[in-house]
């Protein structure tokens, strides 16, 4: 026989209460058992009072999403920016949560079959260590250099990303909601580049900002990583090129100075 | 390792040591005088499982969704190369538009072990120093040496080159509002952040700079109002660093607390705990429960000895220091005769008994 | 703290029950106060999650918000509150009394006033900050809300503002009310917790004061008062329940979220909610103190004062100005002072806590000269003596002047101490003839207490309330106009458009 919502009820309830017991008195194998005995009884609970499971979300290709939104940029991408600049131009929903294993996915399909896809979405690689750069994107076809992100990279890409979302802008005449705050993301935080009121955020304004900011950190930050990218091609191999060096091979970069 | 490290590790059995963290080194600020606390601390015990072990878990815990906030404000003030912090000090500190350079130091090649992350962050100071270093340094990791244990410790930034000076930045998800914040997580936030102040300043005098190039401000960046909008507040935290740093000589000097034990005792978890435990003299205070995993156990102590500590300090004070409930009630009814030294208070407390009888009686 | 509540507290805790440190109450209590009870998101400042709310014991209404950290659900929260608050303070305008004025014409006052009971001291904090996030909302606009929402905030931010003055009664936390009137035997870090705190008041039947303390500090059991929920209960309960709200697909699944979420919080509200009526009848039970009616006519004429500004008014500001602040100050000062001197009035074991130091003393008269005649000046004035034996110890001296407790406005010369007895000379309080009205000069065989402070001691200057500040002083102070800092801040604009939540 089914067990009755309220019963089910009733059960999560004294579960969720044991569950606490068991945490509050340090015994976490009971919990871990406890726990899964309420999530069963949630379960159950869902199908008796809502029916059915849940409609199955579409799947989109998200690599040609971040590909897109990458292409777009142009320059190394954290996934909450790519998420954004999707959102603000193209169609389809981009959720962030699926990106996280987008680049291990990328990275064995590469092992596996070498160059057999036109492009992979890799880590972008630091300048200093030739490793991978913790949750930057980057597509396997730009430039070596443009790959790598070194002290004043950050900075710079930032202003990149703002000169070419505010040209998309212009170009495309997009508009509207969806834009706006993308717009106004960047124009906040780069001097002169916000209007007198909260939130107007022009992209004429944006593009010349962004430009003349980008002017006094352009040279130091083209040439670290122009080195650091011949340092690459001497050091590393190609799977390294793309997905970054190990620790052991970061230490050889940096000529041993590591312990 | 010293002889004092090598009892402390003894004392700790083969538990696994537990790391001070800035919140746990702040914390010793809090009750000095308790020579218990004291010297678990320094032995690196696991106080939260001794205390679930005595049957007296703390009662500490924190909800996910403060977790949640915190980690989601941190990551905003960073995103897009620190845009909104960069925003921030420009704006708040005249931070000169060069200076751009961010070195992350959360990690080296994927690897995130101590000792390598810590020389990672000596290196990149020492190039700052040098000169040719950069303006923000997100999460280095500094090094406190603790009665010989190190003890590893995370700042959220580190901003130099603000006027030739470096500064610790903390980013906390507590709110400014109209230009206050809860004074209690403000405090709480300058003692942690001096801990990183004093990490910081030792390090900078091992690569033969003053410590004072380490700003005793500290940057504080919270959200504004009720929108998630970063807003930054210098903190001075001399008056902190000071009590830290006079904790710290202290705990090198719990050798005497050591001296006293019974050679074999240990605080590992088994049968002779509790009575090892109690062989080292606490210092309860009701307030410990916010801040000590075993002040339950404590507590418990102190009610079976009908400890005045109980009842706080202020209790205390108002009854000239007599140390339990028994002494003080048996004064306040005349069946205990005071000693000399406690005449003055066995006085006030009888005619405080009277008065109170008086008052009581005539609504009777 | 005193030698005298430090005993109490010893005592408690050697006998395991509460003592009384007060005999009268001294707050006022009314017929219906609004108990609420606030519940917020952990980590947030202000993002209210849960209230339970009623004038009735029998009847609270529960208000939840599905989501915490969607906007609009938590205005509609605060638009649910406004209902109930608004309507509340609405029903205390029922009745009105005439002041009579200087022009004769008098005008009115509410008979009575809102009076909201919180759980604790954190509880009001929560609603200052709740009050401030609402009262500067448009109804117009790019995120408008309903007209109530920032209604609330401005009658949330008077409670708040007039329960900062010593005496007040439209806003209390129950823990400090409580604690008002007893000494438990644990520390007042631990009287924090009102379940722990009533465990010793009131102990569940067959348990003693510290066995109900120290159950009430299991969560579990006991869950806190708010406005902060219980780690376990974030992490094992409401993540869960929050998490199915956000993903249930349609509107019948999130409606069966609610309901679960709902009753999750009901169980945790619920047990304060008891405990807050429980706590109401221990204070109720208490006789009220003499001086409680005077201070409550302060609180309706604020009440009075501020329900007729409200239609044309503005939000209160977001910080006083340095002028307002320092008259604040002493106008708070003067109140605790004022506070201070009517509760040793209305209450003898409050009065023995200034026995024991000294400031009054309390004896037998012993023998008097109730038709005693001062002779040396024109004309003879009536002067009784009356020697009263005490066993307080004296701090008063010749020539000081004391104040007859027992009757309000009778001064007394002190003309000679001497070994527990003093001889006092009555100066005023026994009506204006040269033969002392009957009953106005206590007698041999009477208990009386003198002090060293009156009860009108601060009055001199009767100010008016600082509202009606007279033209001839500069008239009241500057009404408070929202300026450019309102307009750049608050349209609901900047700042809000970047509220994220996640």
């Amino acid at each position: 026989m089914r067990e009755s919502p309220e019963s089910l009820e009733q059960r999560i309830a004294g579960l969720r209460s044991a569950v606490r017991r068991a945490l509050a008195g340090g015994d976490r194998t009971a919990a871990r058992a406890l726990r899964a005995e309420l999530r069963a009884a949630e379960d159950s609970w869902e199908r008796a009072v809502l029916g059915g499971g849940d409609p199955k979300p579409v799947l989109l290709p998200v690599r040609e999403q971040v590909h897109h939104a990458l292409s777009l940029l142009g320059v190394p991408a954290a996934p909450k920016l790519i998420v954004a600049v999707h959102d603000a131009f193209f169609s389809g929903e981009l959720a962030s949560s699926r990106l996280t294993s987008l680049r291990r996915d990328e990275e064995r399909s590469f092992r596996s079959a070498p160059y057999s896809r036109p492009y992979y979405l890799c880590a972008a690689l630091t300048a200093d260590l030739l490793a991978p750069a913790r949750g930057l994107l980057v597509i396997s076809t730009w430039p070596l250099p443009t790959r790598i992100v070194g002290p004043y990279s950050p900075r710079a890409d930032f202003l990149t990303s703002a000169i070419r979302v505010a040209e998309h802008t212009l170009r495309t005449g997009a508009g509207g909601d969806a834009v706006r705050p993308l717009l106004w993301r960047f124009a906040a935080n780069i001097p002169g580049a916000a209007g007198d009121h909260p939130h107007d955020a022009d992209p004429r304004r944006l593009l010349t900002a962004a430009t003349a900011e980008l002017e006094v950190h352009t040279g130091k930050d083209t040439e670290q990583r122009r080195q650091a990218a011949d340092r690459a091609r001497r050091q590393l191999g190609d799977v390294e090129q793309l997905f970054g060096a190990r620790l052991a091979a970061a230490a050889r970069a940096q000529n041993g100075r590591l312990p | 390792m010293t002889d004092l490290a090598a009892r402390l590790d003894r004392l700790r059995g083969d538990a696994p040591a537990r790391n001070h963290d800035a919140r746990t080194i702040a914390a010793l600020t809090t009750n000095p005088g308790c020579g218990r606390r004291g010297l678990m601390d320094a032995a690196g015990i696991d106080k939260d499982a001794v205390a679930r072990y005595l049957g007296f878990p703390a009662p500490f815990g924190q909800s996910q969704f403060a977790i949640a906030r915190g980690n989601a404000f941190e990551k905003q003030v960073k995103d897009d190369g620190f845009a909104e912090l960069f925003t921030l000090l420009r704006e708040r500190l005249g931070l000169p538009v060069p200076q751009v350079a961010i070195e992350s130091l959360d990690e080296v090649g994927g690897n995130h072990g101590s000792e390598l992350r810590h020389a990672q962050t000596r290196r990149a100071l020492a190039r700052a120093l040098a000169g040719d270093g950069s303006t923000l340094f997100d999460h280095p990791l500094l090094r406190l040496d603790i009665a010989g244990q190190p003890a590893y410790l995370e700042p959220d930034v580190l901003a130099f080159r603000l006027g030739d000076k470096f500064y610790v930045i903390e980013i906390k998800s507590f709110a400014i509002i109209d230009g206050q914040a809860d004074p209690e997580q403000v405090a709480a936030a300058a003692r942690q952040s001096a801990v990183y102040v004093l990490a910081l300043r030792r390090l900078l005098t091992q690569l033969g700079h003053p410590a004072t190039a380490v700003s005793h401000e500290v940057i504080l960046v919270c959200p504004e109002n009720f929108s998630n909008q970063p807003a930054a507040a210098f903190v001075d935290v001399r008056k902190q660093l000071s009590v830290i740093e006079r904790q710290l000589s202290r705990i090198s000097r719990i050798d005497d607390l050591v001296a006293a034990l019974p050679e074999e005792m240990t605080f590992e978890l088994g049968d002779g705990l509790a009575s090892a435990i109690r062989a080292v003299e606490a210092r309860y205070a009701p307030d410990c429960v916010s801040s000590c995993e075993l002040a339950f156990f404590c507590r418990d102590e102190a009610r079976a000895c009908g400890s005045t500590d109980l009842l706080g300090i202020a209790v205390r004070d108002d009854v000239g220091g007599v140390e339990t409930l028994a002494t003080a009630l048996g004064l306040a009814d005349g069946s205990l005769a005071p000693s000399p030294e406690q005449v003055e208070i066995a006085a006030k407390l009888r005619l405080a008994r009277l008065l109170r009888a008086q008052a009581l009686e005539g609504v009777a | 703290m005193s030698t005298l509540t430090a005993l109490a507290r010893i005592e408690a805790a050697r006998t395991g029950s509460a003592q009384p440190l007060a005999t009268v109450r001294h707050c006022h209590l009314g017929e219906q106060p609004l108990v609420l009870i606030p519940l917020k998101l952990s980590g947030e400042a202000a993002a209210p999650l849960a209230a339970m709310v009623g004038t009735a014991r029998k009847d609270p209404a529960l208000l939840v918000v599905a989501q915490p950290r969607n906007r609009d659900l938590r205005f509609g929260f605060a638009a649910e509150l406004a209902a109930l608050v608004l309507s509340y303070v609405e029903s205390r305008q029922a009745g009105t009394e005439t002041v009579p004025t200087k022009d004769g014409e008098g005008r009115q006052r509410y008979s009575d006033a809102p009076q909201v009971l919180v759980p604790n001291p954190g509880g009001i904090t929560f609603l200052r900050l709740l009050g401030r996030s609402t009262r500067f909302r448009r109804i117009d606009g790019p995120y408008p809300v309903e007209a109530s929402v920032p209604l609330l905030g401005r009658w949330l931010t008077w409670l708040c503002d007039r329960a900062e003055q010593p005496g007040s009664s439209v806003l209390m936390p129950m823990t400090s009310m409580l604690a008002g009137h007893w000494a438990t035997g644990q520390s007042t870090f631990e009287d924090a917790n009102l379940g722990a705190l009533l465990g010793w008041l009131d102990p569940p039947e067959g348990m003693t004061g510290p066995q109900a303390a120290l159950r009430a500090e299991d969560p579990l059991l006991c869950p806190p008062a708010g406005p902060t929920t219980d780690p376990g209960f974030d992490n094992e309960e409401l993540a869960p329940l929050l998490a199915a709200y956000d993903r249930a697909p349609a509107d019948q699944a999130r409606m069966a979220a609610t309901d679960r979420l709902r009753r999750a919080l009901r169980r945790q509200l619920e047990p304060t909610w008891e405990l807050m009526w429980r706590s109401i009848e221990l204070l109720r039970a208490l006789p009220e103190g003499a001086h409680v009616t005077g201070r409550w006519e302060g609180d309706r004429e604020s009440f009075t004062h501020f329900a007729e500004g409200v239609p044309e008014g503005f939000p209160q500001a977001k910080r006083d100005s340095a002028v307002a602040a320092a008259r604040r100050l002493i106008r708070l000062e003067r109140a605790q002072d004022e506070l201070d001197v009517q509760r040793a009035l209305d209450d003898p074991l409050v009065m023995a806590e200034h026995r024991l130091t000294g400031e009054a003393f309390a004896g037998i008269v012993v023998a008097a000269q109730p038709d005693r005649l001062d002779t040396t000046g024109k004309t003879p004035k009536l002067r009784p003596y009356l020697q009263v034996r005490t066993s307080d110890p004296l701090r008063v001296a010749d020539g000081d002047t004391v104040h007859n407790a027992g009757r309000k406005g009778q001064k007394a010369l002190v003309v000679d101490v001497n070994a527990g007895t003093v001889l006092l000379e009555l100066s005023s309080g026994m009506g204006r003839k040269r033969v002392a009205e009957p009953g106005s000069v206590p007698e041999v065989g009477d208990r009386v207490c003198f002090t060293t402070f009156a009860a009108d001691f601060h009055r001199s200057p009767v100010l008016p309330p600082l509202e009606q500040t007279p033209w001839t002083h500069g008239g009241p102070p500057e009404a408070y106009v929202p300026g450019d800092d309102e307009a750049v801040a608050y349209p609901p604009t900047a700042a809000d458009a970047l509220e994220v939540w996640e």
